[in-house]
Order: C-alpha cells, then sequence, then structure tokens
C-alpha cells in the first residue's frame, strides 16, 4: 500500500491507496510553524487504518524549502563564482558573501583562462571568520567542464558542513540560473535536513518500514535520502501533487488543462496528448530562475478568498485577499461569498455573504445578486484569459528545426479539470465561459495526496560529447568519460539511457525503463579549415512524470 | 535580476536541420554555440529580452523583393522561407511596439541576393532584409527606410534591390572590393539616376579594426543617416569582420561590434554572414543584444581577444581619416548621374553580368529605369540566365504616378506580344498586383 502526504498552506492531506483504490484519507490544518505536528497528525489518523498490510511507500510533499526561501529563513551562503568573460556576474550576486573569482571555460568546455585560487582561498577564510558553513561553487560553462567546480570545492571543502556545485543539478546551460539553484540548496540544505531527520524518526515511531520519497517541482519523487544532498529540488511541489492528483483520478490521453482552485491563487497547468509539459529552462523561486525542473504552469490571483471591489465602473476580483470570505467571519465580500449568494456554494455563513455583497452593490447603485454575477464572470473571464494566454505561449516557443516549425505540433485543449475547494461551486460557471468540457474530479478534494502517493521517480539527464576533444560528460549524474573518434549519435544515446538506468537502480528505484524516453537527439559537424574535424553531440533523456500503473486502475474510475 | 533598459525581441532560428553542405561555412553548426552562449548567459532570462520563433514568409511576400525565375517554388527552400520570415517577425515585434528593438538571429543570410533571382549566390538566395523591407512599407506603411550593412562583404544584393529606390537608404561598410568578393561595393556606386545619393558604400582597407570602422561610423555613416531621417533602422549585421574570420581579413572585435551597435542604435537587427562560429559568434551575437538591449557590454570578449595583437596599423589609420572625409563630402553631394549607364530616350539603361557563385550560374541583365521626374519611375529588367529563355521583368514601384503605372503595364503588354521573352513578371505595386506570365 502506498502512503501519500501533501503539506499544503491550509490542510496537510493524506491517503492510503492499494491496489484496489483509496482506503482511507485524513486531513489536518497545516502548522506552519511545526510541519511535522501536522505530519505527525494525519499519519496517526491514517497509519492505523492499513490494519495488516503493508505501506510499502511512502511519498511527500512539502513546502518546507520554498517557505524557507520566500521567508528569507535560510543560512548565509559563501558563494564561488567563475564567470569568464560575458554578462557581468555581479547581476547574480546574493547575500553577503558572494565573490567571482577570475578563470574562463567556454562553450565547449576549454579553460581560455586559469582559475585564481588564490583569490578563492581568500574569500574561504573570510567565510570562515563570518561563520558561514554551506557554500555554492558554480563556474560558467561547468556543464561542459565542472574542473573549476571541483577545485572550488577542494578549497573550501575542509571548512564546509556542505557545499553545492553547479553542474550537480543539470547538464543544462544557464549561469544565473545555475547560480541561483546551487546557493538555494546550501541556504535550504540544513534546515531541510533537520525535517528529514524528523520525517525519518517519525516514520520509524509508527512502524512504517516504507520507503520514503520527496515530491518534486516536476511531479516526479525522489528517494529522502537524495533529497538531502538535493533539498532545493523539493520545491513548489504542492502544485506539482495536484496535477499528478488529477493524473491519478482522470483517464486524460488528451491535451487539456488543470485548473487547482485554492484560496488566494488559481494555478494553471496544462497537458500534452495526457502529459504535462515541463518547463523547459526550471521553475522561478522568489524572482530568481532556476535549473529545478518544473511542471509547466501558471498562478494568477484568484481564488475563494479573493476580494470583490470595484474599480473605474468594473467589479474585480483579486488579486488582493483583504481577509476571510464574510461567510466565514471576514469582513469584506470575497468570491466565495459571491458563490454563496449566487446559490453555487454553500460554505460558512451564506447571510452574512448576502449582506457583504448587499452592502458593498448598494454603494454603487447595484444590487447584491447583479454584484455576485458580475464578480463571478469576471473571475471565470480572467481565469480562461490566463489559460488562453499560457495556451499561446506554448503554441508559440521556440524551435530550432526547419521540420518543428513547419510540422510542429499545436496544444489544443479538449478538457477542463477543476479542482481545489472553491471547484464544485465554480464549475458551473466555468463551463460558460470555456468551451472545451469542465469536469471536476470525485475526491479532488484530496487528489493533491493521491497524487503524491502514485507519483513515480523522475529523473532527466544532459549528455554532451565532443569528439574532437574525446569527451564525454553527464554531469548530473557525475559521469566523465574519454570517447573515440568515432563515438556517435547512437552510441552517445545508449550512453544516456544506460547512465541514466543505472542511477535509478543505484538509487533502488524499481521500473527504471518504465517511461525512459529521449527528448533531444542532436549531433553536429565540427569542421575546422574545411575539413571535418569532429562532432559535438548533445543528448537529452529523461523518465518522464507520470503515475504507477497498477495503483492507477484502482483509482481513476473517481473521475 | 537584470533588466534590459530597452526591450529587445530575439528571432532566433538556427535551422539545425538545413546546410549547403556537410563542410560548407554556412552551416548546421553555425548558430549552436551562439545559442550555448545566449542559453549560458541567460539573455532570455532577463527581464525585457524574449525570444520569439519566425513567421514563415509566403510566395507574396518574396514577389514584393524579387523577380523569381522561374519561379519562387523552384528556387526557393522552405529554410529561405523561414529565414525572411524570422526577419519579417522581427519588423512585426518593432511596429507592433512589443519590443523596442529586435534581432533576427537566423540563417541562411540573404544580403547578396539580387532583384533577379535564378539561384543562389553568396550563400544567399532570397534577400531576407528586402522581404522585411517590403513588409515594413506594405503592412504598415514605413516609408523611409535606412539598412546600414556592416557585414564584411558588399552588400551588393541589397544594393541592386534598392538602386533606383530612393527612399531606402542603403549604406554598406564592408572590406574593400578589390580584395574581397563579391568584388563591387566601391564609392562611385550610388544608385540610379532617381535615386542617386541613397546608396553608399565604404571600402575599408583589410586590417582595419574597431577604430576604423567607429571612425568610418561617426564621420560618415551617421551624418548621411542624419540627413536622410529615415523612420526605421536596420541592420544587416554580418559578423565577419571579426578578426577570427575564416573567410575575410578584417580585424573587429566583439567589443567593436558592440560599440557599433550602440551608436548606431538601429531598431531592427538581421543576421548576416560571420564565420567563425567558435571564436566570434558566439561574443559578437552576445555584445550586439546586449547593445541592442542598452546593457553592460564591457565584460563581453573572445577567449583569444588581444587588442596588441590586432591593433590596427598606422598606415590603415591615415587612409580611414582621408577617406572618412572624402567620403563624407562626395555622398553629401554626390555628382547628378551614375556614372556608369546610358540614357536612351526617357530611359537611363545599364547592363549587367551577375555570377551566382554558389549554383554556378551566369546571368546577364539590361535594366532600364524610366526617368519619369515625378516618382521614382517603373524599372524594366531583361534578364538571361546561363543559355535560358530570356525573362522580363516590370516593377512599378510604390508612390509611382500614374503615367509611370501606364508605362509599366504598356511594358509588360508589349513584351508579352513581342515574342521575345518566354517568361514574364509584373509587379504593380500601386496596383497590389502581382501578374506571371509563361509565353
Amino acid at each position: 500500500m502506498l502512503l501519500g502526504i501533501d503539506v499544503g498552506g491550509t490542510h496537510t492531506d493524506a491517503v492510503l491507496v492499494g491496489t484496489d483504490g483509496l482506503k482511507a484519507w485524513a486531513k489536518a490544518k497545516t502548522n506552519h510553524t511545526d510541519l511535522m505536528a501536522s505530519i505527525r497528525d494525519v499519519l496517526g489518523q491514517i497509519v492505523p487504518q492499513a490494519g495488516h498490510e503493508p505501506i510499502t511507500r511512502l511519498n511527500l510533499s512539502t513546502t518546507l524549502s520554498t517557505n524557507a526561501i520566500v521567508e528569507g529563513l535560510t543560512e548565509p551562503v559563501g558563494v564561488f563564482v567563475a564567470a569568464g568573460p560575458g554578462v557581468n556576474p555581479n547581476a547574480y550576486a546574493v547575500g553577503q558573501h558572494f565573490r567571482t573569482i577570475s578563470g574562463a571555460t567556454d562553450h565547449r568546455g576549454r579553460i581560455t583562462s586559469p582559475l585564481d585560487e588564490i583569490s578563492a582561498l581568500e574569500h574561504a577564510a573570510h567565510c570562515k571568520t563570518a561563520g558561514v558553513s554551506v557554500y555554492a561553487c558554480v563556474g560558467k560553462f561547468s556543464p561542459r567542464n565542472p574542473d573549476f567546480e571541483e577545485t572550488l570545492r577542494g578549497v573550501v571543502h575542509p571548512q564546509a558542513d556542505f557545499v553545492s556545485c553547479g553542474h550537480e543539478f543539470s547538464g543544462q546551460l544557464g549561469f544565473g540560473r545555475r547560480i541561483h539553484t546551487a546557493v538555494f540548496n546550501a541556504s535550504v540544505w540544513r534546515v531541510f535536513n533537520r525535517f528529514a531527520d524528523a520525517v525519518q524518526r517519525s516514520a520509524i515511531g509508527f512502524g512504517l518500514n516504507a520507503q520514503v520519497n520527496i515530491l518534486k517541482a516536476d511531479g516526479g519523487t525522489m528517494p529522502l535520502s537524495m533529497s538531502r544532498t538535493f533539498p532545493v529540488e523539493s520545491i513548489l511541489s504542492g502544485p506539482a501533487a495536484s496535477v499528478m492528483g488529477i493524473i491519478a483520478v482522470c483517464d486524460i490521453d488528451q491535451d487539456s488543462v488543470i485548473l487547482d482552485i485554492g484560496g488566494t491563487t488559481t494555478d494553471i497547468a496544462l497537458f500534452a496528448d495526457g502529459a504535462p509539459l515541463i518547463e523547459p529552462e526550471g521553475a522561478v523561486i522568489s524572482g530568481r530562475p532556476t535549473l529545478v525542473r518544473a511542471l509547466k504552469s501558471r498562478s494568477i490571483g484568484i481564488g475563494g478568498d479573493s476580494a470583490i471591489t470595484f474599480v473605474a465602473g468594473h467589479v474585480r476580483v483579486g488579486p488582493r485577499r483583504l481577509g476571510p470570505a464574510m461567510a466565514e467571519g471576514g469582513n469584506h465580500p470575497t468570491l466565495t461569498d459571491a458563490l454563496n449568494v449566487l446559490g453555487s456554494a454553500e460554505l460558512g455563513d451564506v447571510s452574512a455573504s448576502r449582506r457583504g455583497l448587499n452592502e458593498l452593490a448598494a454603494q454603487h447603485g447595484s444590487d447584491g445578486r447583479t454584484m455576485a454575477q458580475d464578480a463571478a464572470l469576471a473571475a471565470v473571464t480572467s481565469i480562461r484569459a490566463a489559460v488562453i494566454e499560457l495556451t499561446r505561449a506554448v503554441n508559440d516557443r521556440p524551435v530550432y528545426t526547419i521540420y518543428e516549425l513547419l510540422e510542429g505540433k499545436r496544444l489544443v485543449p479538449k478538457t477542463v479539470y477543476v479542482m481545489g475547494g472553491p471547484a464544485k461551486a465554480m464549475a458551473g460557471l466555468l463551463s460558460e465561459v470555456f468551451p472545451e468540457d469542465v469536469l471536476v474530479p470525485g475526491n479532488y478534494a484530496v487528489a493533491n495526496a493521491i497524487g503524491a502517493a502514485l507519483s513515480r521517480p523522475t529523473l532527466s539527464a544532459e549528455l554532451f560529447a565532443d569528439t574532437q576533444r574525446g569527451r564525454m560528460l553527464i554531469p548530473g549524474l557525475d559521469v566523465e568519460e574519454s570517447v573515440p573518434r568515432s563515438y556517435d549519435l547512437d552510441a552517445a544515446q545508449e550512453d544516456a539511457a544506460r547512465y541514466l538506468r543505472q542511477y535509478l537502480e543505484h538509487l533502488r528505484i524499481e521500473d527504471p525503463e518504465g517511461m525512459m524516453e529521449t527528448i533531444e537527439a542532436q549531433s553536429f559537424n565540427m569542421v575546422e579549415d574545411d575539413a571535418m574535424v569532429g562532432r559535438t553531440i548533445r543528448v537529452k533523456c529523461q523518465i518522464k512524470p507520470g503515475v504507477l500503473p497498477g495503483y492507477r486502475k484502482a483509482v481513476s474510475r473517481q473521475c | 535580476m537584470l533588466k534590459a533598459p530597452s526591450s529587445l525581441g530575439v528571432v532566433f532560428f538556427p535551422a539545425y536541420d538545413w546546410a549547403i553542405s556537410p563542410t560548407h561555412p554556412e552551416r548546421q553548426e553555425r548558430l549552436l554555440y551562439t545559442q550555448d552562449q545566449l542559453r549560458e548567459e541567460g539573455l532570455f532570462d532577463f527581464e525585457g529580452i524574449r525570444e520569439y520563433k519566425p513567421d514563415v514568409a509566403k510566395t507574396g511576400d518574396v514577389d514584393l523583393a524579387h523577380f523569381t525565375f522561374p519561379d519562387v517554388e523552384q528556387v526557393v527552400t522552405s529554410s529561405h522561407l523561414i529565414s525572411a520570415g524570422g526577419a519579417m517577425r522581427a519588423a512585426r515585434l518593432v511596429m507592433e511596439r512589443e519590443a523596442k528593438r529586435a534581432f533576427a538571429l537566423v540563417r541562411p543570410p540573404g544580403h547578396h541576393a539580387m532583384k533577379v533571382v535564378h539561384g543562389t549566390r553568396g550563400f544567399c538566395t532570397i534577400n531576407i532584409e528586402a522581404v522585411m523591407v517590403e513588409y515594413l512599407r506594405e503592412r504598415y506603411g514605413v516609408r523611409r527606410i535606412a539598412i546600414v550593412d556592416t557585414d564584411c562583404h558588399h552588400g551588393d544584393g541589397t544594393q541592386d534591390i534598392y538602386w533606383n529606390d530612393p527612399d531606402v537608404m542603403f549604406i554598406s561598410i564592408h572590406q574593400d572590393g578589390r580584395t574581397i568578393y563579391p568584388g563591387s561595393g566601391f564609392p562611385y556606386e550610388l544608385g540610379g539616376p532617381t535615386a542617386i545619393g541613397s546608396t553608399c558604400n565604404i571600402p575599408l582597407l583589410p586590417g582595419t579594426g574597431d577604430q576604423g570602422i567607429l571612425h568610418m561610423l561617426d564621420n560618415v555613416v551617421l551624418p548621411v543617416l542624419e540627413r536622410f531621417k529615415p523612420e526605421i533602422i536596420i541592420n544587416s549585421a554580418g559578423q565577419d569582420n571579426h578578426f577570427s574570420d575564416p573567410i575575410t581579413n578584417m580585424a573587429f572585435s566583439a567589443q567593436g561590434y558592440a560599440e557599433l551597435t550602440r551608436r548606431l542604435g538601429a531598431h531592427i537587427a538581421v543576421l548576416e554572414g560571420g564565420y567563425s562560429i567558435q571564436g566570434a559568434l558566439p561574443y559578437v551575437n552576445l555584445g550586439i543584444c546586449l547593445a541592442m538591449a542598452d546593457m553592460d557590454t564591457s565584460q563581453v570578449s573572445e577567449p583569444t581577444y588581444d587588442p596588441e595583437m590586432i591593433k590596427q596599423e598606422q598606415r590603415v589609420t591615415d587612409y580611414t581619416l582621408s577617406l572618412a572625409d572624402q567620403l563624407r563630402n562626395y555622398f553629401m553631394d554626390p555628382p547628378p548621374m551614375p556614372k556608369h549607364g546610358r540614357v536612351e530616350g526617357e530611359w537611363f539603361v545599364r547592363e549587367k553580368e551577375i555570377h551566382y557563385d554558389t549554383d554556378g550560374i551566369f546571368e546577364r541583365q539590361t535594366e532600364k529605369v524610366f526617368m519619369c521626374g515625378q516618382c521614382p519611375g517603373t524599372v524594366v529588367i531583361e534578364s538571361r540566365a546561363d543559355s535560358g529563355p530570356l525573362c522580363l521583368a516590370v516593377q512599378i514601384p510604390l508612390h509611382a504616378c500614374p503615367a509611370c503605372v501606364e508605362k509599366g503595364h504598356e511594358v509588360f503588354e508589349t513584351g508579352q506580344r513581342s515574342k521575345n521573352y518566354r517568361r514574364a513578371m509584373l509587379v504593380d505595386r500601386p496596383g497590389k498586383d502581382v501578374k506571371r506570365v509563361l509565353i
């Protein structure tokens, strides 16, 4: 049996899923000052319901890293950056202990100017004096040659509790993103590891022998052991859990839209042929772009608690919140109040909702019901506009070959799946503005936890080979090998898949073949003085996000 | 995060599945390292800089810029239509104010493609700037346009297309034609009789560096532009003046290109040549993007950059200074008639021989422009490629006077009846009409 826990902003949900369906679920208020308390709470409710059947896996999504970063509750990081020529690296300066070390590596991984180790040692000494004990070492083009990062790691290792090197996160290019990723990772390392310790202790306390996994932003999981080194990968796993929940409970096999309507925001995600779309570059945290793989989603400021206001003769909903709904004791009408007035919802004190809207309407020469209708319409219209915008952006994404440009698939959603608290109440209104079918899956209230329970591991590997230099690298998997001049695209594809499979086996992840796919495979002739001197080869493989097929059958009938 | 003071749209299209041949300088690998550099630098993460995919030009778009024989479909591949479409997309971004400036970083290039097209020359089949210029005029009604061609090779194709057009100022800075392909681009090439002075050629000695080009920019190009007062400035941005370029002999650096871009302040840049695909393009293109976005370029440099090694020789400096003075005066007060060609009644006639080096085609042309006095004048071209049939091309320009419109139709009809031609094509811009006839 699988146990899934989703630590959300308001509630912590847990489910128990067996091969024959949803066995149990539990809910608790999230305690933001002590997330473990909420986790223990739901574990206490749900573990006893498993009876004698063993719980083999516990998948957990947590807002811990995200919150720590957003709220600035992270520890200072000593940052070493080998930038070389290009954009001024000071643009990426974070914190008090950021230093650019001279030295340059080019796009092929050739060192074009040596690393200034003396200045690295000086910076290390400064960090030590300042009491810094976690570090990030990042070089430009390090996925093409991690030497500088390894040297820098060597410099600070003796004094460090933890060092993040940029090339460990991704083989993808993006110097600024690499800096942000490595720095965030180091900055949440301690707080996350304490949490991981507590999770492990609790699991043992409840007699669980389950393998513990942490959810990632791309809708996949990673073993708890791995999350200790890559805690930044656990950011934004909440929205990912919701999307995976929809996959679990609904049989999605075509282009679709997922709307997760919460208290303050509506998250929008897209599916192509039933598979969730991944953000090609990486997630943005606290305004800083990273290399953390994430599902493609967009968030707009419309949710149940969004305030209804009157601006320039028009009723507006969100993005502001002015406290809870009047039905729940607030003193400004919200979208939830409007839904109450329209009879689409019956939440809390409906008469308070009616009173609030009547008062606001009276100030603008209208009546409460009309204003509620206008508000609901404004909300669903904004949501639809955001969906159209996101779909357009996806269809407008750059492609680099004539084939892709002329034959490129366009995303045309057929169905809109709605989940989250106000989902049921909004569905009717949404069908009025969306030409697509609007569906609210059953169990939508705990679909996120089901998603967490059923998510499989994801991983990606980017291979880069340069046959002129006789080198092949897979930076994320720490692979670096010599290759013969005859090394070609087929060999590279085989290598990428093989190393990815090996890594999964090393992590003791079953079914590694499952959803492995090559998403990019290119080979270019390198020519010098009219003669071919070698090939530059780039291959990208991934285990795409998905849910365990066996269990999925058990829960998917609920859609 | 970094923010661009001026918004920039980059239309990036490296055409990873197209090449002339596997080891040709204009091959798949050409923009690969530029892409690596732009991605690594995170250019598209900066607020105000966005990447776009190209539009695809249609036959009708090509017809506004070229007379293509036998027809567009048989000469032009989709890669050319996409490259031209990339330039069109850049224009659209700027005209629709989605970006203050735009850079079409596309391949294959186009500036050697002339008014009449029978095939490919100098790696170019259709002139992507010209297709874009005609799109700017046709769709957005832009009237005065300046094209500043900073490719190391003379932009002979663009010059040919706008030779008789006083509304398009064409300025080319290039390595002296006596030392490099295509062997043209001399100061006396000033445009046809109805557009004299709207073509300016600035030939530079081999070995000219940043100092020389910036001197020409400040002392010749900018004053000429100032007088012309274009609504839009386009930079035909060839990167092959770079000291590491394998097929040229100049000494510009990425810093020089960035500074040139900053001072020129073009609204739209379109990539042309540049074949030092590892040592120059990644850095030059990055420098240009940053300069167009008005961002800091001070730390952009090539790994092999050594200011001492590429220092411009004194004799080159002396030559540049004196040439700049001469050219400025010459361009500001050009002679009244072209140096080459003859007057036949109301027509001005010139004979041309065009070599399509890439496709091995030789073409002979007779070009006639009607010296109307009221408008740029209808242009009539007779063209024969190798031993192929004689073709007739008639262009009635935008803003043509009624007499020139009538003249154009008359010549086209007479031509068809004469049985002298196998193929004839008429482009009537005021009437928005294109006719192709197989006789």
